[in-house]
């Protein structure tokens, strides 16, 4: 079975190499037939990838010890569901699965776009089959998933934090954020081979941008809940450079997401749309390239990995080569329009963009900095939370505002007196809400008043627009409110799925004030019946019970909950042994108020021998709002998402009017 | 950088806002300084300003985190340098902290013993995905 493996490997590499040589030579010379086998041989990578995941997955679920792969990541003990998630646990069935997504990515999009844009299909096979021809070099040559030895009797298993549900869904959603984010580029390099820089590579890519970006979206959240609930330390996101990883082409392609409606509409911004490409999808090969590297592991050391230098040249040759070729196409990439007015919708996205792009970048440099500082000074330096922090209220919050101001004001020149007539009560609604805040005592952080504050003004600037929009839509003939409000949505989903994904963001924004600025912390050591007081909380702790499970000793701590006169019920908190593993976990108990939105997050720091326990407890204000917006964002998206036929003709037909910037 | 011919906004409000940026650079630099110097056991030496230490958990593992202080000793990950820091640590404990794990501190040298901020420990995951044999 490895030699089948390792054959479909091989003959990935050639298809790839065969695509990547006979599609350059097809598009250069305007082959047509050649053309069209090179897209073969991109499809049929795909199937001889499929066929290599096949052979690993078989392994992993027969738990054939003697394929080392299997042996590393997985045990006879271990739950089906994690041997399959074992697939992606370790670096080379990782790569398997960038390599699978990368060649079904690229065979698709491929398909979908290779009848009504012809031209720049041939030239986007061959910029996929590059990127595919290192990943199979890598699988083949470096970090083989086939690679075999005598069999040992057990795997060495599974790090007990990893066997959780949310490692089923979080690290492969992330996995299709970072390929996926392959399928703009390759058709922003296509274009700009081919030299055919109309509006067509962003019609052909919107869909799977948009896709890639709610995939990466979401696999953070659910990374972050993971976080919240499972690892116990009272947080869900820590600027770990893990993290980082996934938020900055997250952050690169939002921005992308929004200056490609300047391009589309006013013909803008062509240059920039292309950088941002390139940069969201180097951040993707970066963040790939960090969370397997190693480099994060032991910030000291680069060579520790097989993989990171290969990474590291790929990168460095993606970024130099693409920006050759930008520079080579800077002529045709000039504007036919420009900016009019520093007040119109285009420049509030490009304010937006800047703030996206700064936020983004500032990250990057936190990221990279130790090494930085590491080859300038000998001397890793570590930028820490309060760097991260400090630069997530300068940009972030503006941002925020922006969100509220950017859809709503005009095109091309707006005047200020039409400004105040739109931003009237949005304006008054969030100063009202400041107000009141600060009356019951926001005022103990400004950055969290402000939050609050612009989040209200973009709230009620939403509501404003759905309003407005349904009214119309009413006069216009609708039969009933409902009917009048569900056409305007479905008749123009990509305005407002995105305003509903903004809606998720303002959810976001308050959770994350609430949950940060204003939360209360509280410790104590406490024998048996013996009590505390957190925020208006007050815990009693009860009893203490132990109980034998399969892998695991699990101690229980229970706890009463008041609150004023009322009566809360209980909570347990506690912490797990696994003796196998010898390693003990905290199972944090959490109590959510589901009309606040209110947590109240007990961790059992240390228990001793005597029972006596030391607690920390948290109140996190809001912060169930935080997930609430990923339901919102999801929803946002899938209307964003939703196929429509007719939007989709109005962007062929006015795209294939080709260099013909789309102005209404 | 977007373009257009002289005149346009467009090069005023990026220019702008690229000083923006550095000033604000600027202003974070100076008031928050520019973070920690992050080295192993062995760099530690003699210096008493604030670093990050990050080393190996070496035995014996003594103390209350939550009361005295925990004390253990800290190594460096790799290389063949023996010496070894004896750290006093208080707060929070992470689950995974145990000898012979990687593990990073904040904080600084007092009479020979590594003080470290409470709260501070972060334990390197035994390699967020990668198996447990090869951190071990």
């Amino acid at each position: 079975m490895p030699e089948l493996g390792r054959a479909a490997l091989v003959v990935t590499l050639g298809l790839s190499v065969y695509a990547l040589v006979a599609g350059a030579a097809a598009a250069r010379l305007g082959r047509r037939r050649l053309a069209y086998s090179a897209q073969n041989a991109l499809v049929a990578a795909f199937f001889s990838t499929l066929v290599a995941a096949g052979v690993l997955l078989a392994a992993l679920l027969r738990n054939d010890f003697s394929f080392t792969y299997v042996a590393r990541t997985t045990s006879e003990a271990l739950p089906t569901a994690y041997t399959i998630s074992a697939f992606w646990g370790g670096q080379e069935g990782s790569l398997l699965l960038w390599l699978l997504m990368l060649t079904g990515f690229g065979a698709v999009a491929v398909r979908l776009n290779r009848s009504w844009a012809r031209s720049l299909v041939v030239w986007v096979v061959p910029v996929f089959a590059a990127v595919g021809v290192f990943f199979s070099f890598l699988l083949v040559a470096v970090a083989s998933p086939f690679a075999t030895q005598a069999a040992p009797p057990d795997g060495a298993g599974m790090t007990p934090s990893l066997q959780n549900p949310y490692m089923l869904a979080h690290p492969p959603l992330l996995y299709v954020g970072y390929v996926g984010l392959t399928v703009p580029f390759a058709f922003a390099i296509g274009a700009l081979l081919s030299g055919q820089l109309d509006e067509r590579w962003l019609v052909a890519t919107r869909r799977f941008t948009l896709f890639a970006w709610t995939a990466l979206g979401i696999g953070q959240l659910l990374g972050a809940h993971w976080a919240y609930v499972e690892v116990g330390w009272g947080g869900y996101y820590a600027w770990d450079p893990v993290e980082n990883a996934a938020l900055m082409p997250w952050l690169a392609a939002t921005a992308f997401l929004h200056s490609v409606m300047i391009q589309e509409r006013r013909g803008m911004l062509r240059i920039w749309n292309v950088l941002l490409v390139i940069l969201a999808f180097s951040l993707s090969l970066f963040g790939t390239f960090l969370t397997r590297s190693g480099v994060v592991n032991s910030i000291h050391s680069f060579t520790q990995s097989s993989i990171g230098p290969w990474f590291l040249a790929f990168i460095a040759v993606v970024v130099a080569f693409s920006l050759a070729v930008v520079f080579w196409r800077l002529p045709l990439l000039r504007s036919p329009t420009k900016l009019e007015s520093p007040i119109s919708r285009e420049a509030a996205f490009l304010y937006n963009n800047l703030l996206l792009l700064a936020l983004c970048l500032t990250i990057l440099w936190g990221v990279v900095y130790p090494l930085l500082s590491e080859a300038v000074r000998g001397e890793a330096v570590v930028l820490g939370r309060s760097y991260y922090d400090f630069f997530l209220r300068i940009f972030g919050l503006p941002l925020l505002l922006l969100m509220g101001i950017g859809p709503l004001i005009a095109w091309r020149r707006a005047s200020l007196r039409s400004l105040a007539t739109t931003f009237r009560w949005p304006t008054a609604f969030a100063l009202a809400t400041g107000v009141v805040l600060l009356v019951l005592g926001a005022g103990s952080s400004v950055p969290g008043l402000v939050a609050y504050t612009f989040s209200a003004f973009v709230a009620a600037a939403i509501v404003l627009e759905f309003a407005r929009g349904t009214r119309a839509r009413k006069a216009l003939g609708a039969a009933s409110w409902p009917r009048a409000f569900s056409s305007l949505v479905a008749r123009n989903r990509r305005r407002y799925g995105g305003y509903v994904v903004h809606a998720a963001i303002v959810l976001l924004a308050i959770g994350i004030a609430g949950s940060s600025a204003f939360d209360s912390v509280a410790e104590a050591k406490l024998a048996r019946g013996e009590s505390m007081e957190v925020g208006d909380y007050t815990l009693v702790y009860r009893s203490l019970d132990e109980q034998q499970v399969a892998n695991a000793t699990e101690v229980r701590a229970t706890l009463g909950v008041t609150r004023g006169d009322r009566d809360l019920g209980t909570l347990e908190a506690g912490k797990n042994a696994y003796t196998i593993e010898q390693q003990v976990s905290n199972e944090v108990g959490i109590r959510s108020d589901r009309l606040t939105g209110e947590d109240l997050f007990v961790i059992t720091e240390q228990i001793d021998p005597d029972g006596t326990i030391y607690f920390r407890v948290f109140v996190k204000p809001l912060v169930n709002l935080i997930w609430v917006a990923g339901l919102v964002f999801l929803l946002g998206s899938v209307i964003t998402l939703w196929p429509d036929a007719r939007e989709q003709r109005r962007l062929v037909s006015r795209a294939s009017e080709v260099g013909v910037p789309a102005t209404r | 950088m977007p373009v257009a011919r002289k005149s346009s906004p467009a090069r005023l409000v990026i220019a702008l806002s690229v000083a923006a940026v550095l000033a604000i650079f600027l202003l974070y630099t100076s008031i928050a300084g520019g973070g920690n110097p992050s080295i192993s056991p062995s760099e530690l030496g003699k210096r008493t300003e604030k670093v990050q230490l990050a080393g190996l958990v070496t035995g014996p593992v003594r103390g209350d985190s939550h009361a005295a202080g925990l004390r253990f000793g800290l190594r460096d990950i790799d290389g063949d340098s023996a010496k070894t820091v004896s750290v006093l640590y208080t707060g929070s404990v992470p689950d995974l902290f145990k000898k012979g794990r990687h593990i990073v501190v904040d904080g600084r040298l007092r009479n020979g013993v590594f003080v470290a901020e409470p709260g501070s420990m972060i334990t390197k995951c035994p390699s967020k995905y990668a198996p447990k044999s090869s951190s071990a």
